[in-house]
């Protein structure tokens, strides 16, 4: 496949994405691997630079939280289709992984679940929770998946109070160098979540995925 | 007639939906429902006074609803109503609610668009984040405040030196620490009988709010508590088991709702619909005798930008006109205490409420998540500029030109807000009154605003 060929079909995966058609998607992400496209690279330049414009609109609200959820949805059933590729490929590297999840006593996931979204759409490995999840299950998450971030939010001031137990029972299990440890969510600043032991705070999902970057290149000594 | 436990029943019967596939079908819906009434919102009417637009809000509102549904988390079922459920409901819901004892007394009722009857204010740190040591006169400060009618709580960080937990025995103790503490700060400004309008702040477990519901902690028989739908059209068992205690226990309750606009519903249009929605959600599921909104910009966390006080506007003013539920208003600022921007922020807020029919409910600032960043006067202040528009007779088209000239003076830092002054900073707190450098703003704000028609003189 010629490299003009190639950039097309890349660019036309982005509009896809952008336009969270999840059979142009899929129809795409075939085409690609039919003609031997590095699945890699189709997923970096094409699916999650089309996320990153979705994002982009919902930071500007042009698109609100439906189109971003359709449009990770398209992206996901295009990964599918790459999966096996991927695999052949070995040279496929997440940014990272993260365990993330809703602490506990807490119900609201929908601040969790635009992380979510974004940070997938930055390449990273996400494991989810859900809500309402024990500080020790996150740890025990982290533990089975070889994490690098464990990550946590809250919306009530009632629920935040969980957060510094992350990094008390870390240090207690002999752990915390292991682990990045970053929060966010309504109630929580960032003064407060470092002086709990957090290495990192996000504001919103944008941010969370630029915490999450910055804590992978320390984490990995850049 | 539906009964509260005819609506309740349907949890266990209604059909079965995956939660995702509900989320996405409310954005769905809402688009489908704007498009078909033709509502759109105007930048340049952040107070609209289209009658047939209000009407056709509430329409759109009811037709979303009836075909939405309530999502039940519990049991990932659908409790659907008919048109003529929801109209009984409507029909039958309470026009007045009392809070307080003896001179303390203070009464909610209906209010219409334009209403020259002041609105009811209730003032309330909203559960802002504050040392503990500090927590009564936090919320002394709003209590003592003239035209406060009820009150509720902060956020004490700690109870007996211990952080709260959700769900262990401390987050027990701390809501009724939390209630003795809210009768002491009544107390303490001399308005022991006030009303409390939801008695626990601290807690989030339904087991441990009851807990604090005695006489004995200084609880009174029509304080009350709030319900709140979890998200967009959605409630949950945790909280409605508050209205079944509260409906036997005979105190009063509320419908708490903060849709998110940007998030699963939409845009402004889309989130306007919902929120009307929510109040027959409260209505049926929580029998909530009163409703207050909260509606909050996914991004900026407030509901003081243009986009929300025009939904904040068109929502109040679809419900005054075809219903007569009690609906307040809860201003959320992005800006914190002792800055002219939270000044005109919680000013344009109440503004907007007051002229489409709603109550006030002051107010929550700084994002409402900053430590010891709330008080009093940002209470007053908002408290202020809503009787103003009333007793001045300001009609929308006036409020509108009003309220566009104070968006002017905040509108471009929404995203930069500054925190504010800590409490402690902005308040003698021997006194407990604001600082002489407080009360000077609020008089340069207010030079501002008389220039722009708010006749503060008539105060």
């Amino acid at each position: 496949m010629n490299v003009n060929a190639e950039a097309n079909l890349i660019e036309e995966i982005v509009e896809a994405t952008v336009k969270y058609d999840d059979k142009r998607c899929v129809d795409l992400a075939r085409q690609a691997m039919d003609q031997g496209m590095d699945p890699v690279k189709v997923i970096q330049d094409g699916y999650s630079r089309g996320m990153q414009i979705v994002g982009d609109k919902f930071a500007t609200l042009e698109y609100c939280l439906p189109e971003v959820m359709l449009a990770a949805d398209a992206m996901d059933a295009a990964t599918e289709v790459l999966k096996p590729h991927l695999m052949k490929s070995h040279d496929h590297d997440s940014q990272g992984i993260i365990v993330l999840g809703v602490i506990q006593g807490d119900i609201h996931d929908l601040g969790k679940n635009i992380v979510k979204i974004m940070l997938r759409a930055a390449g990273f490995t996400v494991h989810d929770l859900g809500n309402d999840t024990p500080v020790r299950q996150f740890i025990e998450k982290a533990e089975a998946v070889g994490a690098d971030i464990i990550a946590a939010s809250a919306i009530l001031t009632t629920t935040m109070s969980y957060m510094p137990d992350i990094s008390t029972i870390l240090n207690e299990l002999g752990l915390r160098d292991k682990y990045m440890i970053m929060l966010g969510g309504a109630p929580v600043i960032a003064d407060w979540a470092i002086e709990v032991g957090a290495d990192g705070y996000g504001e919103d999902a944008v941010e969370a995925v630029e915490v999450a970057k910055n804590l992978m290149r320390k984490k990995r000594g850049g | 007639m539906i009964s509260f436990w005819d609506v309740i029943g349907r949890s266990e019967s209604g059909p079965l939906v995956k939660e995702k596939e509900f989320d996405l079908r409310v954005g769905q819906t809402a688009r489908r429902m704007i498009e078909k009434y033709g509502i759109k919102y105007d930048p340049e009417h952040v107070i609209p006074a289209d009658d047939d637009l209000a009407d056709r809000v509430y329409q759109a509102g009811l037709d979303l609803f009836l075909e939405l549904g309530i999502y039940c988390r519990d049991t990932g079922r659908l409790m659907k109503f008919t048109q003529d459920e929801v109209n009984w409901a409507l029909k039958h819901a309470p026009t007045t609610v009392t809070y307080g004892q003896g001179r303390d007394m203070a009464t909610m009722t209906y209010r219409a668009v334009e209403d020259p009857k002041p609105p009811f204010c209730i003032m309330t740190p909203v559960g802002a984040p504050v040392a503990e040591e500090r927590f009564v006169a936090m919320v002394q400060s709003y209590v003592q405040e003239p035209l406060a009618q009820t009150f509720s709580s902060a956020f004490s960080q700690t109870v007996h030196g211990r952080p709260i937990k959700s769900g262990t025995p401390q987050e027990v103790e701390a809501a009724i620490w939390n209630v003795i503490k809210l009768r002491e700060a009544a107390r303490a400004a001399g308005r022991p009988q006030i009303g409390i309008h939801n008695l626990v702040s601290n807690a989030e477990r339904t087991d441990a709010i009851l807990a604090a519901v005695q006489a004995d902690f200084g609880v009174q028989p029509n304080d009350g508590i709030c319900i709140a739908a979890t998200a967009e059209v959605k409630i949950d068992y945790e909280r409605v088991k508050k209205a079944a205690f509260l409906r036997q226990s005979g105190h009063n309750k509320y419908g708490l709702y903060g849709p998110l606009m940007g998030g699963y519903s939409g845009g402004p249009e889309a989130t306007a619909l919902v929120h009307v929605a929510h109040h027959f959600l409260g209505l049926l599921a929580f029998e909530a005798q009163w409703h207050c909104g909260f509606p909050l910009h996914i991004h900026h966390g407030c509901n003081t930008t243009r986009e929300l006080l025009w939904l904040i506007s068109i929502t109040a003013q679809a419900l005054s006109r075809n219903t007569h539920l009690l609906i307040t208003a809860n201003t959320f600022a992005a800006a914190g205490p002792c800055t002219e921007m939270v000044a005109y922020e919680i000013v344009a807020n109440a503004i907007a409420a007051t002229v489409a029919g709603a109550d006030l409910d002051l107010a929550a600032v700084a994002r409402n998540r900053h430590p010891e960043r709330a008080t009093g006067m940002e209470a007053r202040i908002g408290a202020e500029a809503g009787h103003l528009t009333a007793r001045q007779g300001v009609t929308r088209e006036q409020a509108n030109e009003i309220v566009k000239q104070i968006l002017a003076q905040y509108e471009d830092r929404m995203a930069d807000a500054p925190i504010g002054k800590r409490l402690d900073e902005c308040y003698d707190l021997e006194a407990l009154e604001p600082t002489r450098e407080y009360i000077e703003l609020y008089e340069r704000v207010k030079e501002k605003l008389s220039g722009f028609g708010l006749d503060y003189s008539l105060l």
